[in-house]
């Protein structure tokens, strides 16, 4: 296995395939500054271009790109407060919330330092997990990735809370987050659904123009509405010493961060759950090791760990799905399966081959991960003082190129005038919903777990009837989603009881 | 204003989880299951909610959420802002991406922003140029004319 392990590395370090990467880099960087075009999509556009590579050279392109998307995607949300990347809408919260504080600088510190522990252990993961990992993906079948997502759910509903009636808001869009998820063709009987006589609902809401709606409006309004720049008058203090101060942070909370990096590689594991899933879960996780009510009430308002989770899963969360996807040709994420077909494309076939015949090939794409984000990182922290001063520019400048970059990246999400209605739409949504005191996060997850869950709850039905209720797992998973959601209400009353 | 807007979206929601169940109710079981299984929960949560809005204190904001700014100078600008979108998306359905990027740009940090001719040219030019290169030279991403040159038979 070190043979195979320092014969990927020295694939990686030939000068083709280094030099391809470093292109995927530079791509990778901006395609993840960007709001709306996501890594998805530029791993789908770059396949035609790797024709005439070999297999490593080609990895090193496409997983370079692929691998920092996530990173400066976590840039923009904390910046601007609009997602980068459909996986970075979690960082959003506390990120972003540390910006307006004037704690851009540590806020990108954290990030940047979690995101490259993410990735190591994600890649890590990837390296040593490919012999063991098939028992634990053959455990879980429909009912219990059905119940995984109905926690990862309650997780988040009951982050909302602040009480019985902070859990009722957090259901509340959760729940609206599913129905949204619910419009369009169903998969079992193919009748179309909520969709008015309209050819654009037929395929279903698009996950990114919503996400880019639903976070980036209210936050542009909000901008508008103050006058001021990101971070307001606030002094931006010295930005180096601030991002210094964001990776002390890291290893502060270091076992949060490796806790936060383990859920994104299990999560990246799962088929089908996806990188969206895991920021929010390591959120969840992040907010849940608050000790007391008062110490849960500073996430969202510029708590460093509420950075250090999402950044953390987010990056671990490539190494977790590329074990799937290289093991059985299961892909555990749309970019993995994009990466499926590049695999097509070079004549390889995942499965037993890539774990013996082609190790090396297997191993150079770890290497990939590793070397890829210890660039960005390096690269992000020299020019960290010109990305934080962002947030000192006057709104009334960034407005409109926010504006031009929520539009452009809803429109080429399918190119279709609809997406920017639909960000147009629940922009205007997202924005009541924080006027009238419902959190947005519950509604995302719903959104982003809903064609999935509906998909898991009929296999289950169809399959077990009522019967799946009952198995081992289910039953673990629903004491574990009712204790989530008890907790905080326990929590509260305790307190009372105190005062 | 936040009680208000409490009371605006659970009745919207209600409404719109009503319409849901209601419509699902005419589908075989395969696609109506999801949309009842989280249709009916929600119908009742939205009711819960709308009562706690009007019977109880003014609701406090999400803990995870951004505190908006709601005076009167503020509403204002929120209105404004809500203006310039709606336009710059009328423009890009008539004009088209390539025009309307700049041309929405430019007036906005002129006309919105007060900024000077210098600033708002250069910004301008550079956003344009940006988006031609990445989107257009690089990408070859497809937008298409606008609405307007169609009905002029120039697109």
């Amino acid at each position: 296995m070190s043979e195979a392990l320092l014969e990927g590395l020295v694939l990686v370090l030939q000068w083709k395939a280094l030099a391809f990467m470093m292109l995927g880099i530079v791509l990778g960087f901006w395609v993840g500054l960007l709001p709306g075009l996501g890594g998805a999509t530029t791993l789908a556009l770059m396949l035609p271009f790797i024709y005439n590579m070999q297999p490593v050279e080609a990895f090193a392109f496409l997983l370079g790109m692929h691998a920092v998307t996530a990173t400066t995607g976590d840039i923009t949300s904390v910046l601007f407060g609009v997602p980068g990347e459909a996986a970075s809408a979690a960082t959003i919260l506390d990120g972003h919330a540390m910006a307006k504080n004037g704690e851009a600088g540590r806020a990108l510190g954290a990030v940047l330092a979690s995101s490259l522990v993410g990735a190591l252990v994600g890649a890590a993961a990837l390296a040593l997990a490919v012999p063991v990992v098939r028992p634990l993906v053959l455990t879980f079948g429909s009912p219990e990735l059905f119940m995984l997502a109905i926690v990862g759910l309650a997780f988040i509903a009951s982050l909302s809370s602040h009480g019985g009636r902070g859990l009722v808001r957090g259901f509340l869009a959760g729940l609206l987050g599913l129905l949204v998820s619910t419009v369009g063709q169903d998969p079992q009987a193919g009748v179309a659904r909520y969709t008015f006589d309209s050819l654009y609902l037929w395929q279903g809401l698009d996950l990114v123009p919503i996400l880019v709606g639903i976070f980036a409006i209210p936050e542009i309004i909000e901008l508008a509405a103050r006058g001021t720049s990101i971070a307001g008058s606030l002094p931006a203090g010295r930005i180096s010493r601030g991002a210094l101060e964001g990776v002390k942070d890291t290893f502060r909370h270091f076992w949060l961060t490796i806790r936060c990096s383990l859920i994104g590689t299990f999560i990246g594991i799962m088929p089908g759950l996806g990188g969206s899933v895991a920021q929010w879960m390591a959120y969840g996780h992040a907010a849940q090791s608050a000790r007391t009510a008062e110490e849960r009430k500073r996430f969202g308002a510029g708590d460093v760990r509420g950075v250090l989770g999402p950044g953390a899963a987010n990056n671990s969360k490539e190494g977790g799905s590329l074990i799937p996807t290289v093991a059985f040709g299961v892909p555990g994420s749309t970019a993995m399966a994009i990466l499926l077909g590049g695999f097509v494309l070079l004549g390889l076939v995942p499965g037993p081959d890539m774990l013996s015949k082609h190790l090396s090939v297997t191993y150079s794409m770890v290497w990939t991960i590793v070397l890829a984000n210890v660039v960005t990182v390096v690269v992000c922290f020299l020019f960290l003082d010109q990305l934080a001063r962002l947030t000192g520019v006057r709104g009334s400048i960034l407005i409109p190129l926010i504006l031009v970059l929520v539009f452009v990246g809803s429109y080429t999400s399918n190119n279709h005038y609809g997406d920017m209605v639909a960000t147009l739409a629940f922009g205007a949504i997202g924005y009541l919903m924080v006027l009238a005191g419902w959190p947005r996060a519950p509604f995302v997850l719903g959104l982003v777990l809903g064609k999935i869950a509906e998909n898991y709850l009929y296999i289950s039905i169809a399959r077990y009837e009522a019967a799946w209720l009952t198995r081992p797992v289910v039953l673990v998973l629903i004491v574990i989603a009712i204790a989530v959601i008890i907790y905080p209400l326990f929590q509260a009353r305790r307190k009372a009881a105190h005062a | 204003m936040h009680k208000s807007a409490a009371v605006g979206l659970s009745i919207s929601v209600m409404l719109v989880s009503g319409y849901a169940v209601f419509a699902a109710t005419a589908w075989p079981w395969k696609a109506a299951l999801f949309p009842l299984v989280i249709g009916i929960p929600l119908f009742c949560l939205a009711a819960t909610e709308l009562l706690w809005s009007l019977l109880g204190a003014e609701p406090p904001s999400a803990p995870n959420e951004v505190e908006l700014s709601t005076d009167a100078a503020a509403r204002r600008r929120v209105v404004r802002v809500a203006a310039w979108m709606a336009g710059f998306f009328v423009a890009i359905a008539l004009l088209g991406f390539p025009i309307a990027v700049p041309l929405f740009v430019f007036l906005y940090l002129k006309l919105q922003g007060g900024e000077g001719w210098v600033l708002s040219i250069v910004l301008t030019a550079a956003v344009a140029a940006a988006f031609y290169g990445l989107f257009d030279a690089l990408l070859h991403l497809p937008f298409p004319a606008g609405w307007l040159w169609s009905w002029l038979g120039l697109a």
